[in-house]
């Protein structure tokens, strides 16, 4: 009986494979399984405003307080807010914008720098929460830096 | 002088090079991006609120994270007890004791990188709000954020 050739015979030139193949795969599916991911989620930073008396601490008779620039906000319905800065009364986040540019403007102008001017957003006791943040957002579009919320109820 | 031959491979198995080289990929983005074993506290069920602007925190180490809701008339919050590893209801007043203010202080002691992670319901009242502020302003916590939601 004539044996068969080599060349047709099955020969594994490289390693094995297969278990590489297992383990790297029971792996990633760990860390498919276990891992969060920050989805879309980020932060929006606020200070605690110093005052001579209230919730923020009380600032040191030699600094300076910053000169302060209040927005009253309330919400109307589930959807709409007002808010009143600078004696004008605005529903709408690009408007509150455009009136809070104009005051830092002339704040500037008036030698009192951006970072010397501190926002302090003050809710009714029923404002909802999402109509902060689009005030807080207006704040940070019309280029203020210190934003904080009144403690003062 | 007679050479002797190679035997010829004849490979009959697919090819699972291309595959390790994508899985190996995969594994090490996973391992890069996905945060394991973190816990923060964060209430994944919590609706927050919608924000374009906003700043990515680095330093976890240093921060944590408050879930606030309504729950009658005073703000319910959950945090991450850091003994425990789990999340526990905190109340900001509890009779004659200030249990979030003393929690608050404890873990603050004179870190002034300290910062406090605020995550409430879009739906959320200000009146629920206001308390746990006062609670960081007088545990003398400098930097308060609050967790928002990007658009998608």
């Amino acid at each position: 009986m004539k044996l068969k050739a080599g060349s047709k015979g099955h020969y594994d030139a490289g390693p094995n494979m297969t278990p590489l193949v297992d383990i790297v795969m029971v792996i990633l599916i760990f860390l498919m399984l276990t891992g969060t991911f920050a989805v879309g989620e980020h932060f929006l930073t606020s200070n605690l405003p110093l005052s001579r008396k209230g919730g923020g601490g009380e600032a040191s008779p030699n600094v300076p307080l910053d000169e302060p620039l209040e927005i009253r906000v309330d919400s109307t319905s589930a959807e709409e807010w007002i808010a009143q800065a600078g004696g004008r009364q605005v529903r709408n986040g690009a408007l509150l914008k455009a009136i809070l540019t104009q005051m830092r403007e002339a704040l500037n102008a008036n030698k009192t720098p951006t970072d010397k001017i501190q926002v302090v957003i003050n809710p009714g006791r029923n404002t909802k929460y999402k109509h902060l943040v689009e005030v807080y957002e207006a704040a940070l579009d019309a280029k203020y830096t210190k934003v904080a919320f009144s403690t003062a109820h | 002088m007679k050479g002797r031959r190679m035997p010829v491979s004849s490979v009959t198995h697919p090819n699972v090079t291309p595959l390790i080289d994508i899985v190996m990929c995969l594994i090490i983005f996973y391992m890069l991006v996905a945060k394991i074993g973190i816990k923060t506290g964060a209430d994944a069920k919590i609706d927050l609120p919608v924000s374009m602007q906003g700043i990515q925190l680095k330093d976890l180490g240093n921060t944590v994270t408050l879930n606030v809701s309504a729950a009658g008339e005073l703000p319910l919050i959950t945090t991450l007890n850091p003994a425990s590893g789990e999340n526990e209801e905190m109340k900001v007043l509890d009779g004659t004791k200030r249990p979030l203010k003393a929690f608050l202080q404890l873990l603050r002691g004179q870190n002034d990188n300290f910062k406090v992670i605020i995550r409430g319901d879009q739906n959320l009242d200000y009146r629920y709000l206001e308390p746990v502020l006062i609670v960081c302003a007088e545990a003398r916590v400098k930097d308060v954020n609050f967790a928002t939601r990007q658009p998608h």
